[in-house]
């Protein structure tokens, strides 16, 4: 479960808000969908549920751990992949995966197996032994998102996760979400693509300007008064953002 | 080519040369840091600080060369003064030139961007080049300009001297730089190197440290133990024979010196045409080749590397790793990541291992053929000092020691190597003390591998007794730990994570040259401390006591300083 409540940031000393009082509860076995346009708020506001940020105001609780009073145990539970696959690429990819299986505390078998069955389902097997220098985006996007599966968080927060990925494993990797969902764990992304939010995701949240202007299941996005009756999930988009 | 097409080729290389200076020195970056978010300003007056702090070691390095032209003015070969200075600093450019040609031109992420562009190979090039002179001119400027300056003061020099100086310090990275340029872009093409640039860059530099060394060593053994006095009267009667024996290995350091000594008068002008002519030509040269060879060494690089090979179930059974501390799995990620990068590895465990046998090499020099040669003296020297006073011979070895472990970037860049990947380091669930200790832990590694290499060192070069040395190794230790904690902290205050080349994390990081700061500061502290315990006339166990235990109670409590420093800044800092 992630909590926001009132949670506010600002950049350059207060004069750019770039969240602004944002409230949204994301329950168990839920995947959460956040939308908006470029500079809305959503790279900050995942940033803030991750620890990365600090929040100006308002508090941000993951599993019921504040992130900023218990941030070891926040992290315990919850694992990111960022928007760009910045990860170290002096290792090789099994090192790599190895170090966040040790940070995490993950048990040898279960290491094993999972290891075994991620790099199996996105095609790394021949390559995991060669330097993550030596990647193509698309596989450094694969191992980034192999480390996060690795520990099976209860949170799970991704920026843009299929960005640079290839139809088969973006296919694949929305079928992991459903699966890690069903399992009771959460799961949050933010996206650009409205079919993959609109197919996916139990509930969507649509944040402009730093504020979440919309938030429900898709039914309720399209009772919203200002919308039509019929209307895809791009239109109310464009209709709510259009400002 | 018309001559409007002439002006738009011209103007597009200014834009391209300011655009590449601009991103690489991160002036845009810096103006909005200090005007806009008003964040850096707190730096200004740091770096007014540090600067004051090189002031005293400016002073006594102009003392020493105002010495040595008292000394060779008389003799009438004050101008070998011109040309050590000038050869040193072109040697100094050789040896960084080999990094930052290969890393501009082949490794630097821009070239992604410039190379769809519609430029041509060479104006890319000239702007690297650009880019390469400005760093060059920074690095050399501490070891030519306080002896072109010392020089021109002592000699009275006319506008002459001065404009010509001016002149020569700006043409002086170019030769060296087109020679190394020319070297990596043949090799870039006719090799198939590109995926081995690890491995480039570690061996080219080792080889030119290794040149630098012969020609050092070459110019020692020419330089001649027990001439005859004829010879020596021969040699000091003619002018500037002196200028013309060091220069002999590099001629162009010969006609910078008699360029700027002689200014407007006799040889000056011919001097001065003759290096920028030749420059100028080396430049062309580079222009051409660019043209030809610039972009087809550059193809294939960004090609994957590596074979694909599965791992059979029980080799990854082998290979997945049983559950490592958390300290244990960081302190493995920094030891990997520094020995894998080469500018780190240069940095790190090579300079330690490097500087205290560079120390041996110059200060046998000469030796086995009478003792009599400059090096030979200085070994000498060092072992009638050290045998005269136990205690002073003890705190010369551990000074010695804690320099050669310490004094590198290993631990003053530990927090700014993690650059773009530091993002991960916030969010595992691993104590910010913890990994600061696992960082410590290898930091300090490096450092007792320095200590050990010097210790051989001093073994062979001062002779000291087992226990002496034992000593001394034992204060450098603890010295080790005060000046690695001291380097960790002043990165953490302020990493630099923003680099997309991993030389600007360690060369070109701030932090660095602050840390190195900080620890002569230390040594200094502790130098005047030793020497009132002396003065005292304690004994010399009490003092080595007194010494060691001062340091270890600074080593423990800034370890502790440390840790909470790092529980309570890694939050701060926005990733």
């Amino acid at each position: 479960m992630i909590e926001l409540t009132d949670v506010s940031k600002s950049y350059n000393r207060g004069k750019v808000k770039a969240v602004d009082g944002l409230t949204l509860t994301v329950k168990p076995g839920e995947i959460f969908g956040f939308l908006g346009p470029n500079g809305a708020g959503k790279t900050t506001t995942i940033k803030m549920i991750v620890g990365l940020l600090r929040p100006d105001a308002g508090s941000v609780a993951v599993e019921g751990y504040d992130v900023a009073k218990e941030p070891l145990k926040a992290k315990q539970v919850t694992t990111y992949v960022p928007d760009y696959p910045a990860v170290y690429e002096r290792l090789t990819g099994l090192e790599y995966l190895n170090f966040i299986g040790d940070v995490y505390g993950v048990p040898r078998e279960a290491r094993l197996d999972r290891i075994g069955r991620w790099l199996e389902i996105f095609e790394l097997a021949s390559v995991v032994t060669n330097p993550i220098q030596s990647y193509s985006h698309g596989m450094k996007q694969k191992i980034v998102l192999t480390a996060a599966l690795l520990p099976a968080p209860r949170v799970m927060v991704l920026d843009e996760p299929l960005v640079g990925l290839d139809p088969r494993a973006a296919h694949q990797i929305k079928e992991l979400f459903r699966e890690h969902c069903d399992e009771g764990k959460t799961l949050f992304f933010s996206t650009h693509i409205m079919e993959v939010a609109e197919k996916l995701c139990d509930r969507i949240g649509i944040i402009h300007k730093g504020r979440l202007v919309a938030c429900g299941t898709m039914e309720e996005l399209k009772s919203i008064d200002r919308t039509e009756a019929g209307q895809s999930l791009e239109e109310i988009f464009l209709e709510l953002t259009d400002k | 080519m018309s001559g409007l097409g002439g002006l738009n080729r011209l103007s597009r290389l200014a834009t391209v040369v300011r655009a590449g200076l601009r991103s690489n020195f991160g002036l845009a970056i810096l103006k909005h840091r200090l005007f806009k978010e008003k964040k850096d300003r707190w730096l200004v007056p740091v770096f007014a600080l540090a600067g004051l702090g090189v002031l005293p070691t400016l002073y006594g390095i102009v003392l020493l060369i105002k010495g040595a032209y008292a000394i060779l003015a008389p003799m009438g070969q004050e101008r070998a003064l011109l040309t050590l200075g000038v050869l040193a600093g072109q040697l100094l450019i050789l040896l960084f030139g080999i990094y930052y040609v290969i890393s501009a031109f082949y490794f630097s992420r821009d070239l992604e961007f410039l190379i769809p562009l519609p430029l041509r190979p060479s104006e890319v090039m000239i702007s690297k080049f650009a880019v390469i002179m400005i760093n060059e001119y920074l690095t050399v400027a501490a070891i030519v300009l306080p002896v072109v300056v010392t020089y021109g003061v002592m000699a009275k020099g006319g506008i002459g001297y001065w404009v010509n100086a001016v002149l020569v310090y700006l043409a002086l990275p170019v030769i060296p730089l087109a020679l190394v340029s020319l070297l990596v872009v043949a090799m870039m093409r006719f090799i198939n190197v590109s995926r081995k640039k690890d491995i480039l860059i570690l061996v080219g530099s080792i080889v030119l440290i290794v040149l630098a060394l012969a020609l050092q060593i070459g110019l020692g053994r020419t330089a001649g133990p027990q001439p005859s006095a004829q010879a020596v009267t021969a040699f000091f009667t003619s002018p500037d024979s002196l200028l013309n024996r060091v220069g002999s290995k590099f001629p162009p350091s010969i006609w910078a010196t008699k360029a700027v000594a002689a200014g407007f008068s006799s040889e000056g002008p011919a001097n001065l045409a003759l290096l920028l002519g030749v420059s100028l030509a080396f430049f062309a040269g580079i222009v051409v080749m660019a043209e030809k060879l610039f972009y087809r060494g550059l193809i294939g690089l960004s090609e994957t590397t590596g074979k694909k090979r599965r791992l059979t179930r029980d080799e990854m059974s082998r290979r997945v790793s049983s559950g490592r501390r958390a300290v244990a799995a960081v302190f493995g990620r920094e030891w990997k990541i520094m020995n894998r990068t080469p500018i780190f590895l240069l940095n790190g465990v090579l300079v330690v291992v490097i500087v205290p046998v560079i120390f041996v090499l110059l200060a046998n020099m000469g030796s086995g053929r009478g003792g009599s040669g400059g090096g030979g003296d200085l070994s000498a020297i060092l072992k009638t000092m050290t045998s005269a006073n136990p205690l002073f011979a003890i705190l010369a070895a551990a000074l010695f020691m804690t320099v050669c472990g310490s004094l590198n970037g290993t631990s003053s860049s530990t927090f700014s190597r993690e650059g773009a990947q530091f993002w991960i380091s916030r969010v595992i669930p691993v104590a910010p003390r913890e990994q600061a200790a696992a960082k410590f832990l290898h930091s300090y590694l490096v450092a007792m591998l320095g200590v050990v290499t010097a210790t051989v060192v001093a073994a062979i070069v001062l002779h000291l007794k087992a226990v002496h040395l034992a000593a001394a190794a034992g204060l450098a230790l603890v010295a080790g730990v005060l000046l690695t904690v001291v380097g960790m902290i002043i990165d953490l205050a302020r990493p630099l994570l923003n680099w997309t080349n991993p030389q600007k994390a360690i060369k070109q990081n701030f932090n660095v040259l602050l840390a190195t700061l900080a620890d002569i500061g230390i040594l200094t502290a502790v130098f005047f401390g030793a020497k009132a315990l002396i003065k005292a006339k304690l004994a010399t166990t009490v003092v080595l006591g007194v010494v060691f235990l001062a340091l270890a109670a600074a080593a423990a409590l800034s370890f502790g300083i440390l840790l909470r420093f790092a529980d309570k800044r890694y939050p701060e800092i926005e990733s």
